[in-house]
């Protein structure tokens, strides 16, 4: 397996620069996750580490071999799509025991040998029962995990994964997820995946890229994602609900320094705050307006006031979960925001009670507004 | 609003021979926020067209407080609908969609206006009425789609998986919404959805089905809690619950018997006693099993770490349990406790959490 290294890539179509200054590294049997919103431009960068696509500035190394020239079949690398792209006529068995043939691998196997492979992962994606049918005569679910299956029969230098499990029901994506993440650690295989589901990078991934608009926004492990999101964007796109953003305004008062929501909410902003607040803060008709964002389960709520940092709002909605409860709030200006709870005190919360509410701020941060809240 | 009862509905469809409804009977009560559950091809949809007037019933009958609506039309049912699409008049204002089932009954200007400002306060919509469809995000234009289906006070909101290709985010706020909305206006909401946590966040009550039949109907704690049978447990609930191989060995007991030694773990509940001796499988939530390094006094089972799933809120552990059937087990724990692949931990849960099933169905009768 090869380590994938990128340096300075940018995608150009006509004048339309799409993919702009990418680098990153994908150590050797490392699970990295290319992950973002429609159109960020991850399949381009998959495509372009495939080799079905040119890469217009910069440099791809494959073990610090430059590959940018290298036609794909040269780069031994081992694809699955969305699109399920299997051959209409061969039956599951030879679609995904095709690769293991291809003269360019010389692998020779013999029928024996070939048969295991096939059916080793066949069984491992739970489609070991439909190596005899026809693609037509399979469901969407089916055909996806067939392509999987056609990508992983192979050892390539790097899986390139783009969506693998998009098409596949709650069920099943759940428990192919496993599956994914269980064979990458058994083979040690250099994966790139591509996915816009926060979830599949979280789960799977040693490492996620994310990406906004052709750049790279943030880099980290899942952990440092979910928990230090470097700006509003990388924390509206992870967490079911995504991360809470409210905008307010900066006021100073006898020394201490006080974000103020909406007409009636005001906090007090711990000392340890100020130095990013002030950073992320900007003028916007002579007030100072910055943006604060925080997780549903970083919020506190009680019946009782806890300290002199909490407030009291009235609950707009309680909607139940498996084992906690997401209460909403509603605020003046047409924000709807959302905290956690695993109490049971907070079942018996009812729309309009008044709650008390405090923000850990250990868990608050500031950005600038690079996003519209709409 | 009203109460519906449905009663022993059939929906057979005779090209093909079809039967996708079978023996339907349940009621919706006044006011209740009703979610039918199941995956695609359980004659969800078909139940909410046959609701909505645009699927001939079959055989059986459907009642709106009493009166029977079989062969009333859509129109005369007086049932607000909303679909995944929202439909909109793209030539018209925000204002106008919204007014539009009230100018087709003639009410006068007034009247128009005054709905429309207090329904557009209900669904934050003021500052929009001005504006086009086609110039509003997907959330926004569902709102509109919605507060037009709710102006004329319907019998009846239908609701079929308005939001599920919506974002995360979008989601979040939508299901607040909708949940709000049913309060304040009173309404009596049957909501249809293949979603289990869209359901389990938004209903007083499910209804789930599958193969056209119901399976149960119950408050989500009686779903989650007692479920009825094998499929029920599977289908709410994510991760889905866990089930492994085991044999009864008494009253109380049900026993793993793995190379390492015998894993014993109480249940709670009345068993037939004739099935002490007999191999049945043993169900047990994720989100219901704690994970501890230590063995716990009773009720333990040793497991190795295979495959650990970072969710952001919490993490899933998927662990293979040393039993003679090669069994997994997933768990749910804290995403803040660290937690190595290969490590050996041990897995509890309390009695009132263990359920059994022989074959499809539950062996435990318990008092609730």
């Amino acid at each position: 397996m090869a380590e994938v290294r990128l340096e300075n890539v940018s995608k150009l179509f006509g004048r339309k620069r799409v993919i702009s200054d990418v680098s990153f590294t994908c150590r050797e049997g490392e699970f990295l996750t290319i992950f973002g919103p429609t159109g960020a431009g991850k399949s381009t960068i998959l495509k372009m580490i495939a080799g079905i696509e040119t890469v217009s500035e910069g440099k791809i190394y494959f073990n610090e071999k430059v590959v940018n020239d290298l036609p794909p079949q040269e780069r031994n690398v081992s694809m699955a799509f969305e699109s399920y792209n299997l051959y209409p006529h061969m039956s599951v068995y030879e679609n995904i025991a095709f690769p293991l043939r291809a003269p360019r691998w010389g692998l020779k196997l013999s029928k024996e040998e070939e048969r295991k492979k096939v059916c080793e992962i066949a069984e491992f994606l739970g489609i070991d029962q439909l190596l005899e049918r026809l693609p037509q005569h399979l469901s969407g679910g089916q055909k996806q995990r067939v392509s999987l299956g056609r990508a992983l029969v192979r050892q390539p230098e790097v899986f390139l994964l783009d969506e693998p499990i998009a098409h596949l029901d709650a069920r099943l994506k759940f428990s192919t997820q496993t599956l994914l993440k269980e064979f990458a650690k058994n083979y040690r295989s250099t994966i790139i995946y591509v996915t816009h589901d926060y979830r599949e990078a979280l789960a799977l991934s040693d490492r996620v890229i994310l990406l906004r608009r052709g750049r790279v926004e943030q880099e980290g492990t899942p952990k440092e994602v979910y928990y230090t999101p470097v700006s509003d964007f990388a924390g509206r796109m992870v967490g079911d609900p995504p991360m809470n953003l409210l905008d307010g305004e900066v006021q100073e008062r006898d020394g201490e320094v006080f974000f103020k929501i909406g007409d009636s909410l005001s906090i007090k902003v711990r000392n340890e705050l100020i130095p990013s607040l002030k950073a992320a803060m900007r003028d916007e008709d002579g007030k100072k307006i910055v943006r604060m964002g925080i997780r549903c389960e970083h919020i506190k709520m009680s019946r009782e006031k806890m300290s002199e940092d909490s407030f009291q709002l009235p609950v707009y909605a309680v909607v139940s979960e498996a084992q906690s409860i997401l209460v909403s709030f509603h605020l003046d200006n047409d924000v709807i925001f959302h905290a956690r709870s695993m109490q049971q005190a907070v079942y018996d919360y009812n729309v309009h009670d008044k709650i008390w509410l405090e923000f850990d701020q250990n868990h608050m941060f500031f950005f600038p507004k690079t996003i519209e809240l709409t | 609003m009203s109460r519906v009862d449905i009663d022993q509905v059939w929906k057979i469809y005779p090209r093909g021979n079809v039967c996708a409804v079978k023996d339907l009977t349940f009621t919706v009560n006044d006011k209740e926020f009703l979610a039918i559950l199941g995956p695609s091809g359980c004659g969800k949809s078909s139940t909410l067209r046959m609701l909505a007037g645009l699927e001939e019933i079959s055989r059986g009958e459907i009642r709106f407080d009493g009166e029977v609506v079989n062969n009333l039309g859509p129109a005369e049912r007086n049932v607000a609908l909303a679909f995944e699409s929202y439909a909109l008049y793209h030539r018209l204002t925000v204002y106008e969609n919204i007014a539009f089932p009230l100018r087709a009954r003639g009410t006068n200007q007034d009247e128009v206006h005054k709905k429309v400002s207090e329904i557009a306060d209900l669904f934050n919509l003021t500052h929009l009425l001005e504006k086009y469809p086609s110039s509003l995000a997907g959330g926004q234009q569902q709102r509109v789609s919605l507060a037009r289906a709710l102006i004329r006070q319907p019998r009846l909101t239908l609701l079929d998986e308005p939001i599920s290709h919506m974002d995360q985010r979008v989601r979040a706020e939508m299901r607040a919404m909708i949940r709000y909305i049913h309060n304040e206006m009173g309404n009596t909401t049957v909501y249809v959805t293949h979603d289990q946590a869209e359901a389990v966040a938004l209903c007083d009550r499910m209804a789930i089905m599958n193969y056209g039949e119901l399976q149960q109907i119950g408050t989500v704690s009686e779903i989650w809690n007692s479920p009825a049978n094998k499929f029920v447990a599977y289908f709410v609930g994510e991760p889905a619950m866990n089930f492994i191989q085991a044999v009864i060995e008494d009253g109380e007991t049900v026993v793993f018997p793995g190379p390492d030694g015998r894993w014993v773990v109480k249940f709670e509940g009345e068993i037939n006693p004739s099935f002490i001796g007999s191999e049945i499988t043993v169900g047990v939530r994720p989100q219901q099993l704690q994970v501890f390094r230590e063995q716990p006094e009773e009720n333990g089972v040793p497991g190795t770490v295979r495959v650990i799933e970072f969710q952001g809120e919490a993490t899933v552990l998927t662990l293979d349990l040393g039993d003679n059937a090669k069994s997994e087990a997933k768990v749910v724990v804290e995403a803040t406790e660290r937690y190595d692949v290969g490590e050996k931990l041990w897995l509890y849960a309390s009695p009132e959490h263990i359920h059994l099933f022989d074959g499809d169905l539950p062996v435990l009768r318990r008092n609730a």
